[in-house]
């Protein structure tokens, strides 16, 4: 073990920097004598099968696989066992030994290429097929060992060809699901030819599983004779395939080729006569001894298989009868119960090369068969034709994955066509060729998509669509009230007294009402659009002067305004809220002249009386201005009481300007309080 | 009591008339016209602060005071719309109407009110009302272009649109609109203009992008819809429906891992939306992701028991899955919800059982 460990590392690392090829001799292999005299016996041995004519590949190869253990990097060995494969119903087996030979041997010939290529091909590995193919050229004849092989420029070009549909199908793979049939059907052995009756529940298949009648092996090594085997669907899965034994099955080939659709009769294949066709019929349960279906069908020729048409009446069959044909073997129909001659389906549907496993659908017009000519990929692919206005349209290759680069054949479908079944050697089989059961998904579905759309601007984002009625005018009275006590400003008693409304404007005196005799309480209602002055007034008291100067539209509104009349003595100072002065002058504006007149009357009245007459202002401007101004005012109310019959010596003025506030002057409201004229009783 | 109010009224209209001789008086209490009056624009001003109950307690007073109110009844049935209280914003219509016939603010208002009571076509007579008494007043036009819209009557509502248009060339909304039953209509160039046409006027209206990219795909302009989705997920990216459509844009420009990304975004958005699973499956199938997409249309499933595009997927999935009898149970399932075409796939897959009607 660790010997032949030792013998692996040494070719492996012998391998990768410079691929060389090594020889089966003393030189490479001194130290293991016996094991080079063996590995030489291995292949003197595969050379003798390899070397016959013909060649016997399956009895080479396992000599070949022997040496090739004992020594796994010689070239030529590899491609012999490339060859053997590519030869064997294993083909795709060869690519490995031949992509190793081509490693090994940089100058590879032709051939080398030629195989490598077309194991390539066989495992659908287009591109580097082409490549290989194209090295193949331009070498029109290859020998092996001395033995001619023709290989002609144009198979060169045809399999090219077919790499190249082979890429085109491959890259549009048709929707199925292709499983293995199972056990129940398949063995380790070769099972292929399936049949099924048109509602899929009978299929018969052939094999050449253990078992087989007689017992009998084929020669060149493929397994045992073949036999027909029976199965029936069971929901889920197939029963188990029984051998139908005798009288269908003999010694000799029995393979079943069709079945009409009710599943009542057999078609089967025979080996005798270069191979031909019998029908056998189902009596109960048991099927009839297979009889001949005549001269017409069957010849010295190969007749491998054939179909019946829905109706039973007709028969399409396959024979490489060299009368009629189009080249290879080729599809003829023929009506049974006639008398005429069979008819070649035509260059529709046969072609130069090889025509198989004809296959007439439930439906009468859908005609499956198989073809190495028209679009294959390689060997035979299954083809469908459709009989439409009286001919055949153009076969249609099934496509990828149903067809490969290797023979496919003896395809059948049930009437639903939903299932199809067929025979292959693809990898993850039970063995040899198995039964396939074809699922066809038709086109792809469509997967469905949804979707909404917010297509109104107002759904999504609602917008403030009231409307509202306007504001209305509201109708407020345009009125002051003034309203309060007169009190004596000593006693605190209430007074009753006169209160004169004024207008300054015209200096009439509009109305005079009078406090509550008991509570001294007033109330005075003064429209808006008046400068009024209000001379609140009882005897024995100064009278007491107020302005509220209400322009038009001025708005409700309501003063308390209490009123404490002060008796007639010396020091007591009244304020003259109705004399008027220009602004920042000591001029007299009009409305200022009821007050004065009442001044005057006062005066007049009480002839003792003297009175000093005060200006004051607020505190806005310079305090000297102001000062002056006052001054200046006071003169002006005593200039014209003098004027107005008063003795200027009862009379005195005197300006203040802005050192005697009644009120902050930080407001405008104790502005207006300060800007004011006074008199203060000096005498009486 | 009762003297002095009116003693003071006596006192406003001859104030000068005789020597008050008052003991007190309240100056304040005016007369009721007057109340209703400052109660209703007391009302007003609370509506446009928004203090609703404030402006319904005021404008009750306004109308307490003066019956026959009719701007009142107008205001105070736009309070309770806004309160939500429309079966009584209709009342108060009605009585506004009663009180001053054809005025279109009545018949707007009340339209509105019946609209919110899902009451369409008094909605739409009320509207046209509203139209026929001011024809130059745009929302009308518009409010019921909408109505006749969403009950497929594209051809008049775009006709409203119109109308809305000429009223007030500059209201986008009504652009917006006029575009999506042009779209309705199939005209799908105008369509698209219209779109524009808004965003011009008011670019903030992002809609018309979504529903211009709809457009867009219609005409086979997948690039210029799919720079509209771009640009609208840029402004507003939480929005689930946006992400859900771009992705079916990207579906249709095959690039379904795009389309797998957008979808899955608006899952994050919006767990519920049965919709961007049901799509998030559909773009699984076309990558060959069965597992995934039978369970992304099982969520959409869940979410909407009837949906049968979801059903329809599943069933695609579930046949690639080799679930034969649940694949042709979805199909079935999907021709019962009205995808009828679930009854030829399960006829082509050979399902057993009878097709559902």
């Amino acid at each position: 073990m660790l010997l032949r460990l030792f013998f692996l590392l040494l070719a492996s690392a012998a391998l990768p920097a410079a691929a060389q090829s090594i020889a089966f001799t003393k030189d490479n292999f001194g130290d293991n004598k016996e094991g080079l005299r063996e590995a030489n016996r291995e292949l003197k041995d595969g050379d003798t099968e390899y070397n016959a004519d013909p060649a016997r590949y399956a009895q080479a190869l396992p000599h070949f696989l022997a040496a090739q253990q004992f020594n796994p990097n010689n070239a030529g060995l590899n491609v012999k066992i490339g060859d053997c494969y590519l030869h064997s119903s294993t083909k795709t087996a060869a690519l490995p030994y031949l992509q190793k030979a081509a490693k090994l041997d940089a100058t590879a010939d032709a051939r080398t290429h030629f195989l490598l290529a077309r194991a390539l091909h066989l495992s659908g590995k287009w591109r580097e097929a082409l490549a290989e193919y194209q090295q193949a050229q331009p070498v029109g004849g290859n020998t092996r060992n001395g033995s001619a092989e023709t290989l002609t420029a144009n198979d060169l070009q045809r399999y090219m060809q077919q790499c190249r549909t082979g890429q085109q199908l491959a890259a549009r793979p048709v929707r199925v699901f292709i499983d293995n049939a199972g056990p129940e059907l398949n063995s380790a052995d070769s099972d292929y030819g399936p049949v099924v009756s048109a509602d899929e529940s009978t299929i018969l298949i052939t094999s050449r599983r253990t078992g087989s009648t007689g017992g009998k092996k084929d020669p060149e090594g493929n397994g045992f004779f073949e036999d027909i085997y029976q199965a029936s669907w069971q929901g889920k899965k197939w029963s188990r395939a029984t051998n139908l034994g005798t009288p269908v099955n003999t010694d000799d080939h029995n393979a079943t080729v069709g079945l009409a659709p009710d599943g009542q009769r057999m078609l089967v294949y025979v080996g005798t006569n270069g191979g031909d066709l019998l029908e056998a019929n189902l009596a109960g349960s048991a099927w009839t001894k297979p009889k001949q279906l005549g001269s017409r069908i069957n010849t010295k020729y190969h007749e491998s298989s054939a179909s019946y048409s829905p109706d039973g009446r007709w028969l399409y069959f396959v024979s490489d009868r060299q009368e009629g044909s189009l080249g290879g073997s080729d599809i003829y129909k023929v009506d049974m119960e006639g008398r005429t001659q069979p008819v070649n389906l035509g260059s529709a549907i046969n072609t130069a090369y090889g025509e198989e496993g004809v296959f007439m659908a439930p439906d009468g017009k859908t005609l499956y068969f198989s073809s190495e000519g028209h679009n294959s990929m390689g060997g035979y692919d299954i083809f469908k034709s459709v009989f439409e206005n009286g001919k055949w349209g153009e076969p249609e290759n099934l496509g990828w994955p149903i067809n490969t680069p290797d023979d496919d054949v003896f395809f059948v479908t049930s009437a639903s066509g939903r299932h199809g079944y067929y025979s292959s050697d693809r990898p993850g089989g039970l063995g040899a060729k198995d039964i396939y059961r074809i699922t066809f998904l038709g086109p792809e579905k469509p997967p469905v998509l949804s979707e909404e759309d917010q297509l109104l601007a107002s759904r999504l984002n609602p917008v403030k669509q009231t409307v509202l009625a306007p504001a209305v005018a509201v109708a407020t009275a345009q009125v002051t009230i003034l309203k309060g006590t007169v009190t004596d400003d000593a006693t605190k008693q209430p007074l009753d007294a006169a209160i004169d409304l004024i207008d300054n404007a015209s200096g009439q005196t509009i109305a005079t009402f009078r406090s509550n005799a008991t509570s001294g309480k007033y109330l005075v209602s003064l429209p808006s659009g008046t400068n009024y002055g209000i001379v609140v007034r009882q005897d024995g008291y100064l009278f007491h002067s107020e302005n509220f100067d209400l322009p038009a539209g001025a708005a409700y509104a309501e003063v308390v305004k209490d009123i404490p009349l002060k008796k007639l003595e010396v020091g007591t100072t009244i304020v003259l809220r109705n004399i008027f002065f220009d602004t920042g002058k000591a001029s007299l504006r009009p409305e200022s002249t009821a007050e004065l007149e009442r001044l005057q009357k006062l005066l007049t009245e009480t002839p003792a009386l003297k009175l000093e007459m005060a200006g004051h202002t607020d505190d806005v401007g310079e305090a000297a201005k102001n000062q002056d101004l006052s001054q200046r005012r006071a003169q002006a109310v005593v200039l014209y009481l003098t004027q107005h019959g008063i003795a200027a010596a009862r009379l005195t003025a005197a300006g203040y300007g802005e050192t005697q506030p009644v009120a902050p002057n930080t407001t405008k409201a104790g502005r207006q309080l300060n800007r004011r004229t006074e008199f203060k009783v000096t005498a009486k | 009591m009762i003297q002095k109010p009116l003693l003071f009224i006596v006192l406003l209209t001859a104030p000068f008339a005789a020597r008050a001789q008052v003991d007190t008086v309240r100056a304040s209490t005016l007369p009721g016209p007057q109340l209703a009056e400052k109660a209703y624009n007391s009302g007003l001003a609370s509506f446009q602060a928004q203090s609703y109950p404030a402006a319904l307690r005021s404008f009750d007073q306004a109308i307490a005071a003066k019956p026959d109110f009719a701007a009142a009844y107008t205001n105070r049935a736009a309070t309770r719309f806004e309160l939500k209280e429309y079966s009584q914003a209709q009342a108060d219509y009605d009585q506004a109407l009663k009180l001053e016939p054809g005025n279109y603010a009545g018949y707007f208002g009340r339209a509105r009110a019946q609209e919110a009571q899902n009451h369409l076509t008094e909605a739409e007579q009320d509207y046209s009302e509203a139209v026929k008494a001011k024809p130059d007043y745009a929302p009308a036009w518009y409010n019921r272009g909408v109505l006749r819209f969403e009950k497929g009557d594209y051809q008049a509502a775009r006709d409203d649109f119109d109308g809305a248009l000429k009223a007030d060339p500059k209201l986008a909304y009504a652009y917006h609109d006029r575009a999506s039953t042009q779209q309705k209509l199939g005209n799908f160039a105008a369509a698209t203009q219209d779109y524009t046409q808004a965003l011009a006027l008011q670019p903030d209206l992002l809609p018309a992008l979504l529903n211009r990219a709809t457009t867009e795909r219609r005409t086979g302009q997948l690039p210029q819809a799919l720079k509209d989705y771009d640009a609208y997920l840029a402004k507003k990216s939480d929005n689930a429906l946006a992400f859900n459509n771009r992705g079916n844009a990207r579906f249709e420009n095959k690039d379904y891992a795009g389309a797998i990304a957008d979808f899955t975004q608006a899952i994050k958005l919006d767990a519920k939306y049965a919709y961007a699973w049901n799509n998030r499956a559909a773009a699984q199938l076309k990558l060959e992701k069965y597992a995934e997409a039978a369970a992304d249309a099982s969520e959409a499933l869940k979410l909407k028991a009837d949906y049968a595009e979801a059903y329809l997927n599943r069933g695609h999935a579930r046949e690639m899955l080799r679930q034969a009898d649940e694949a042709c149970q979805d199909w079935r399932k999907a021709a019962e919800l009205g995808l009828k075409v679930g009854n030829d796939y399960a006829a082509a897959a050979g399902c057993a059982g009878e097709a559902t009607e």
